[in-house]
């Protein structure tokens, strides 16, 4: 499902923030990319989400090479891919209900379909009745879930997650990550980036290792 | 999707608005002055050039007789004027009925004329052209009047049309000019004021960006946003424009009592398309403004 390719990334001549990384995530994983900060696991996520280009090298993403989408192209590419950052990245002076609308309306969605969607998904992540409610009154672990719900309303086959619990205390930590099982269950491909090794611990799952910018 | 968009954005623009008012009020109130001064340039000029259509489309002659003329006199011109056709003779204003019609024109100051020694005013015979006359013909008529020994001047109210007609080039391009620079300035307010919503909104543009926005769906309620603004703007300047109108007529009338020069306002036709090219500009400015931030 992503390939990369002997893929580099640097910003100006300094600090190269990947250098040759080759790996492959098959369709329905659940991966770690775990590292120190400035490893490149951001930068990596990035590329995916077609943030960032590669400076060399070339990314598959279902086929598709992103170092030569067009720009036209690009928003269709995000459309299938759910982003879930650190800080969030909400819409303060926005409702509930219009943040996570957001996602479907940019694709022309009727409301009908805007409001059925949107109640299904707060409600399957514990935020029903939260509608009115506008980011600043809600709690850490509630803004990480409605950006999460905006990231997996149109159902994306792939779900990056830049340090989701990165502002988050333990419980909430635990929840959220409950929460990004679930949504692999379905069937999504998950990416979660973090440097939390407690998150890591005892896991199963696949954990990719960056160090200054290479795969360990 | 379309009408979807156009709702999506329609509903953008006007929430934004409403949350940035101050500044939304500042690029109106500006652009409001630069289309008042526009629309009050353009009120005059409209209202020189009606005036001159209407002084050229019925013209009138002054001969002015020499002294004072007897009856004979009046009559040689007279039957010199009657060889040409389309000349009708309205009236014979001897030297008292000119003293007369001055002093009833000057009501109140007619004193001022009692310290004159003498009637300085001539005779005259006042005549109509007919429309539809060769250019040159009251020309030559003058000239030939102007030769008999009874007359002293001929005067045509085209005379002076002509020649505020040949000044009126000059301000019609003074009037381009200066209109061009004006649409140029509403053009660099709303360019502006677009910028800053777009600064001031940066987040949320990245986060549609982010989410899968096309170029379009994020641009649209800022479009929308310049053309409300380009509107109100507009309309702003029209209803001030026609309250000064309103006041300056009524002045105008109460001091000289009576109407010599009708001003009249622009067209309904005229204000459609002054609000329509406000909507332009401020389209364009968005667009001007949202083509830099995009090319990132």
């Amino acid at each position: 499902m992503i390939q990369f390719f002997h893929v580099y990334k640097s910003f100006g001549s300094e600090n190269p923030a990947l250098i040759d990384v080759s790996l492959t995530i098959e369709k329905g994983e659940f991966v770690f990319v775990t590292g120190p900060s400035g490893a490149g696991k951001t930068t990596l996520l990035k590329i995916i989400f077609c943030a960032e280009r590669p400076t060399s090298g070339y990314v598959l993403v279902n086929g598709r090479n992103l170092t030569r989408i067009k720009d036209k192209e690009l928003s269709l590419l995000r459309r299938r891919t759910g982003m879930v950052f650190q800080d969030f990245k909400l819409l303060p002076n926005r409702t509930v209900f219009e943040n996570v609308a957001l996602a479907l309306e940019i694709m022309g969605a009727p409301f009908s379909v805007i409001r059925k969607r949107v109640h299904q998904t707060l409600k399957y992540l514990d935020l029903g009745g939260k509608e009115d409610y506008r980011p600043p009154q809600l709690s850490g672990g509630e803004q990480q879930r409605v950006a999460i719900a905006r990231a997996i309303i149109n159902s994306p086959l792939i779900l990056l997650a830049d340090e989701p619990t990165g502002n988050l205390d333990q419980d909430l930590t635990v929840e959220i990550m409950a929460l990004l099982k679930r949504i692999h269950i379905r069937g999504t491909t998950v990416i979660v980036a973090t440097h939390n090794q407690e998150l890591l611990k005892g896991t199963r799952r696949r954990v990719v290792t960056l160090n200054k910018g290479r795969v360990a | 999707m379309r009408g979807t968009l156009l709702r999506y954005s329609m509903r953008r623009a006007l929430a934004n608005m409403s949350e940035n008012r101050l500044v939304h009020l500042i690029g109106i109130g500006t652009m409001a002055i630069a289309f008042l001064i526009f629309d009050a340039f353009l009120l005059v000029f409209l209202n020189i050039n009606y005036w001159i259509e209407e002084q050229g489309s019925s013209l009138t002659m002054s001969i002015y007789f020499t002294g004072d003329p007897d009856k004979a006199a009046v009559e040689t011109v007279s039957k010199e004027l009657l060889q040409y056709p389309g000349v009708t003779i309205n009236e014979f204003i001897s030297k008292s009925d000119a003293m007369e019609n001055l002093k009833r024109r000057l009501g109140d100051k007619a004193g001022l004329l009692d310290g004159l020694e003498g009637n300085p005013l001539p005779a005259s015979l006042e005549i109509t052209l007919s429309k539809g006359k060769i250019e040159d013909f009251p020309k030559q008529l003058k000239a030939r009047l102007e030769m008999l020994e009874a007359v002293d001047e001929v005067q045509y109210s085209h005379e002076w049309v002509e020649k505020i007609q040949a000044v009126m080039g000059a301000v019609k391009l003074i009037g381009i000019i200066f209109g061009g620079l004006l649409f140029l300035a509403a053009l660099f307010i709303i360019i502006n004021t677009i910028k800053l919503a777009i600064y001031s909104r940066h987040d949320e543009v990245e986060i549609l960006k982010l989410v899968g926005a096309t170029n379009r769906f994020v641009k649209a309620p800022f479009l929308i946003e310049g053309s409300i603004q380009g509107f109100l703007g507009g309309v702003t300047a029209i209803v001030i424009l026609l309250l000064g109108y309103l006041v300056a007529i009524t002045r105008i009338d109460l001091r000289i009592g009576f109407a010599s020069f009708d001003i009249v306002f622009l067209s309904p036709q005229f204000i459609l398309l002054l609000l329509l090219m406000s909507i332009i500009v401020g389209f364009l400015g968005s667009m001007i403004s949202l083509s830099r931030f995009f090319r990132i």
